[in-house]
């Protein structure tokens, strides 16, 4: 049982290192030397130089015994190729690969059984599109995920200053919204994440993690003290396959569109897919454009070029000339502490957003979708409470439940409930925990579930 | 560097020697000669560290090693399993002082096999037996079998492995580091346990058979006997050993290798092609010298010269005649061995056989360059590139050694010590072989050297096997410095 990761680049190596941790036998294939360096210097994994897509050197890793390929080097066709070729070597009961081109990873029957028989697809691009899609629907929140198939949702507001909250305690929100149907799951303050209690106190600059039920979203972010506004106005920096797929989503959406590219080539190219989506072409400084378009202006700027430290840079520009809220697109993992404290309000990684795509599906058991949260300190994620576990046929509060986790929301027959000290959890609800990573194995224990890798 | 990290690490390298010297213990109970309450003292020294090192240096030792920090934990285990190594020595007054003990042990865990003993059967089964199994630890490698044993060295284990483990580059057999090393220890124990029982049939006692298993298998050398295998004038058991030196001479990965797939793997590996015809060219040659100028039957000729051979190629050193009775062109012939050395990945010292195969490539290479000005000629090994790093590495220690080989000698020299016994004696401590030329031949020892020769040798043996840079590196101030 070993699995073999083809393609050490961001996502490859951070996928290698979670799942050494984890305690799985990991083999990784690049072509790059220096990558395989990397690798073989830092990781307790095997590392091998070599195309992906040759039949010896997977035999060389062992592709017989495998139990797993992901495939994730920067080309489409290796990592088809990769999974085919193993797919001729040996039945490897699954196979997960990155295809980015749209062109491919539209055309799904590609992907089953009778041709490439590939588990997984993933579209870094197309899960940063999401992601950003998702926050567009929530204004003012920095992070949103869904669970229970949608129907509740966590959101991450940050607090910020004069928000009529701060020097309240939870119990005192609690009393003041009693009607209020959400329930604060974590707070990060100065970079650490936590289980908060009825005393603890918001303080400016916090980062409140909130879950609700979907449809109540929006007074949840009222009861926080964002005002409720709709975005109307959008500029994007980068026309590639993220700007594109952005624009026509956000034209779906009724938004008004400007998007910023160099390439005039790519700039006829949104023209021609989008039907009222502005697209610009700089002469010269980009920098000038941003404010003849009224940066200042928009509700949102979102950058995703390829270069990322541009991105950070324009983005803290137009922050300064007073555009709301900024989101930016950064890869490289290195940055991301620096990031919230320059002032950018979203951070975007198709790297990352990959990498959690991939551990999703791989946690198995009754484990029903998971969100890694900033910095990977915490996890939230949805289970189905067994008749077994510790949770069921008692009141929460004679429950004997880690301090560093919490129940945010229980669905029963399609209904949301946000729980509180008397709900009694039955066999087969689903419950969404919010949980620090290191009471991973008491909340394993309580739900008699193992959260661990397939 | 976080000494804490270090202490912690070397205390557990500490409960593990202290294990082992449970053995000679049970050795000394069977033949009863008086030497357990040394034994045991030594055992509780070395346990009592170990666990003092433990509880004192635990906390916050949960991160991965920095490079650095591998090289000094390397070093300072073999320097600590060296100090508390020689106990057992000094405490049943085997030895009654300090730099013989220490002299004894470094060249048992280094596997060299030079001794200071002038009379070795006068000791007892118990230290003789220590002395065989310090070998024995010593060739697989401390630092390799705790990766085996203790688990939570998986994260910075890498780093500590490739400080071990001999040869220019050190490959993984599976992806997790306790995986390769429990694989490695394995293939070691299995051809200990076939040596053993082939020596036993061989007519050997137990006893014998066992202290020359443990150091035939690490390439160590020392023998219970003055005379080595000389001492039984056996054809069989000295073609046995013969055929052992030589696989743990050959890199141990290659044997897994071989024996779970099949044989055609040694003949792909261009070493083990190198190493195999080394061995028979120079078994060639002396056999050849011999028999030309003894009364010896060509029979005798062969099995001498290649028992020889192979005894210093792999840097065991074991004896089954006076080779300083030999013509000198076959003494000159196996003092050039001497700095070759095994595969990379076994048990052998010195150089090792892929880095002077890879030397003289890299000289075939620049001879078809001036032939052809213009061609692109890259160094293959196994129809891989060898990569410059590699190649400027591996001409960096080559030349190390020399050096280190050339400082010694003049210090031995400066010390009163002839021209042949000064050379011969830092060749064969640095190649961790054992039995050098001069006044430490074969039938010799190391005993009469001065005290600060003894201490110039230990330290050029733990050289050796560190394979220099992973005891030089703790003499750098900027390896020191945050």
């Amino acid at each position: 049982m070993s699995i073999i990761i083809i393609g050490a680049g961001e996502v490859g190596y951070h996928l290698a290192q979670r799942l050494s941790q984890e305690k799985q036998d990991v083999v990784v294939i690049d072509r790059d030397p220096e990558k395989i360096r990397r690798v073989q210097n830092s990781l307790d994994v095997q590392a091998i130089h070599g195309s992906g897509g040759s039949i010896s050197l997977l035999r060389q890793a062992g592709i017989a015994e495998a139990s797993l390929l992901i495939a994730v080097t920067n080309s489409d066709e290796v990592n088809m190729i990769s999974c085919l070729v193993a797919g001729l070597q040996n039945k490897v009961p699954r196979k997960i690969a990155r295809v980015r081109d749209p062109d491919y990873s539209a055309l799904l029957p590609l992907f089953d059984k009778d041709h490439l028989d590939i588990d997984l697809v993933i579209n870094p691009d197309r899960e940063v599109v999401d992601m950003i899609l998702k926050l567009m629907e929530v204004p003012g929140a920095v992070r949103v995920a869904d669970f229970a198939d949608g129907l509740v949702r966590m959101v991450g507001l940050p607090i910020q200053e004069g928000n009529p909250l701060i020097g309240n305690s939870l119990g005192e929100i609690r009393r003041k919204y009693p009607e209020a149907n959400t329930l604060i799951v974590a707070i990060q303050r100065g970079g650490k994440i936590f289980i908060p209690k009825g005393d603890d106190v918001l303080q400016v600059h916090d980062l409140v993690f909130s879950v609700s039920a979907r449809d109540n979203v929006n007074e949840t972010i009222e009861i926080l003290g964002n005002k409720r506004r709709t975005i109307k106005k959008v500029m994007i920096l980068g026309g590639g396959l993220i700007g594109l797929q952005l624009a026509q989503g956000l034209e779906n959406r009724d938004i008004q569109v400007k998007v910023i590219e160099q390439d005039e080539a790519r700039c006829l190219e949104i023209a021609e897919k989008c039907h009222k989506v502005v697209a610009l072409k700089p002469d010269g400084v980009l920098q000038d454009v941003m404010i003849e378009e009224n940066v200042g202006e928009m509700d949102t700027f979102i950058a995703v070029t390829e270069d990322e430290e541009s991105n950070v840079m324009l983005s803290l520009l137009a922050k300064k000339l007073g555009t709301k809220r900024v989101i930016t697109l950064i890869n490289k993992v290195v940055y991301s502490p620096l990031v919230h404290s320059l002032g950018i309000d979203v951070v975007v990684s198709p790297r990352l957003a990959a990498l959690n795509r991939i551990l999703q599906f791989l946690r198995r058991g009754k484990i029903l979708s998971v969100s890694t949260l900033p910095d990977e300190n915490a996890e939230a994620f949805e289970a189905v409470a067994l008749e077994t576990s510790d949770l069921v046929g008692r009141p929460l509060k004679d429950i004997n439940f880690p301090k560093e986790a919490i129940i945010g929301a229980v669905v029963r027959d399609s209904q949301v409930i946000i729980p509180g000290g008397k709900t009694v959890i039955r066999p087969g609800d689903r419950v969404t925990i919010f949980t620090l990573t290191s009471a991973i194995p008491k909340v394993e224990k309580a739900l008699t579930v193992k959260l661990e890798y397939w | 560097m976080s000494f804490s990290l270090l202490f912690y690490l070397v205390g557990f390298l500490n409960l593990i020697l202290a294990g082992f010297m449970i053995l000679p213990l049970l050795v000394d109970l069977i033949y009863k000669e008086n030497q357990s309450l040394g034994l045991l003292i030594s055992i509780a020294i070395t346990a009592a560290s170990g666990l003092l090192m433990n509880l004192l240096c635990r906390g916050n030792n949960k991160r991965e090693l920095s490079h650095r920090e591998g090289f000094a934990i390397v070093a300072f285990a073999w320097l600590s399993a060296t100090f508390f190594g020689s106990l057992p020595y000094l405490l049943t007054g085997s030895l009654n002082n300090f730099t013989d003990a220490w002299f004894e042990t470094a060249s048992g865990f280094t596997t060299t096999g030079s001794t200071i003993l002038t009379d070795i059967e006068k000791h007892s089964h118990a230290i003789l037996f220590w002395r065989s199994l310090t070998q024995w630890m010593g060739g697989m490698g401390i630092i390799v079998l705790s990766l085996a044993v203790l688990p939570f060295l998986g994260i910075g284990g890498m780093q500590l492995y490739k400080a071990e483990v001999p040869g220019p580059t050190a490959d993984k057999l599976r992806p997790r580091i306790s995986q390769t090393a429990r694989i490695l220890w394995e293939v070691y124990v299995f051809l200990s346990g076939v040596e053993l029982l082939l020596l036993f049939l061989g007519g050997m006692n137990l006893y014998d058979a066992l202290c020359h298993t443990f150091s035939t298998m690490a390439t160590g050398g020392f023998s219970p006997k003055n005379a080595s295998i000389e001492f039984y004038r056996n054809p069989f058991i000295e073609y046995v050993i013969t055929f052992f030196m030589f696989m743990a001479g050959a890199n141990f990965s290659l044997h897994y290798r071989t024996l779970k797939g099949n044989l055609k793997y040694l003949w792909q590996d261009e070493e083990f092609c190198f190493y195999i015809s080394l061995t028979l060219v120079s078994t060639f040659i002396i056999t050849f010298v011999i028999w030309e100028n003894t009364p010896e039957s060509f029979e005798k000729a062969f099995r001498l010269s290649i028992f020889q051979v192979v005894s210093i190629l792999t840097t065991t050193g074991f004896c089954t005649a006076d080779f300083e009775k030999w013509p000198i062109s076959a003494q000159l012939l196996l003092l050039f061995l001497m700095f070759i050395g095994g595969c990379a990945g076994s048990t052998g010292g010195a150089i090792k056989c892929i880095r002077i195969y890879i030397l003289l490539k890299q000289g075939f290479k620049e001879l078809r360059q001036i032939i052809h000005p213009h061609a692109i000629i890259p160094v293959k090994l196994g129809g891989k590139i060898v990569s410059p790093d590699t190649l400027s590495g591996i001409w960096a220690l080559f030349f190390l050694y020399l050096i280190i080989f050339v400082i010694a000698s003049l210090f031995l020299a400066l010390l009163g010590v002839d021209l042949l016994t000064s050379i011969s004696a830092v060749a064969t401590t640095l190649g961790n072989v054992g039995p050098g030329l001069g006044t430490v031949g074969p039938t010799e020892n190391f005993a009469h050297l001065p005290a600060a020769g003894k201490w110039i040798l230990s330290i050029c043996m733990l050289l050796g096997r560190l394979e220099i840079y992973t005891l030089l590196v703790l003499l750098a101030p900027e390896f020191w410095r945050k």
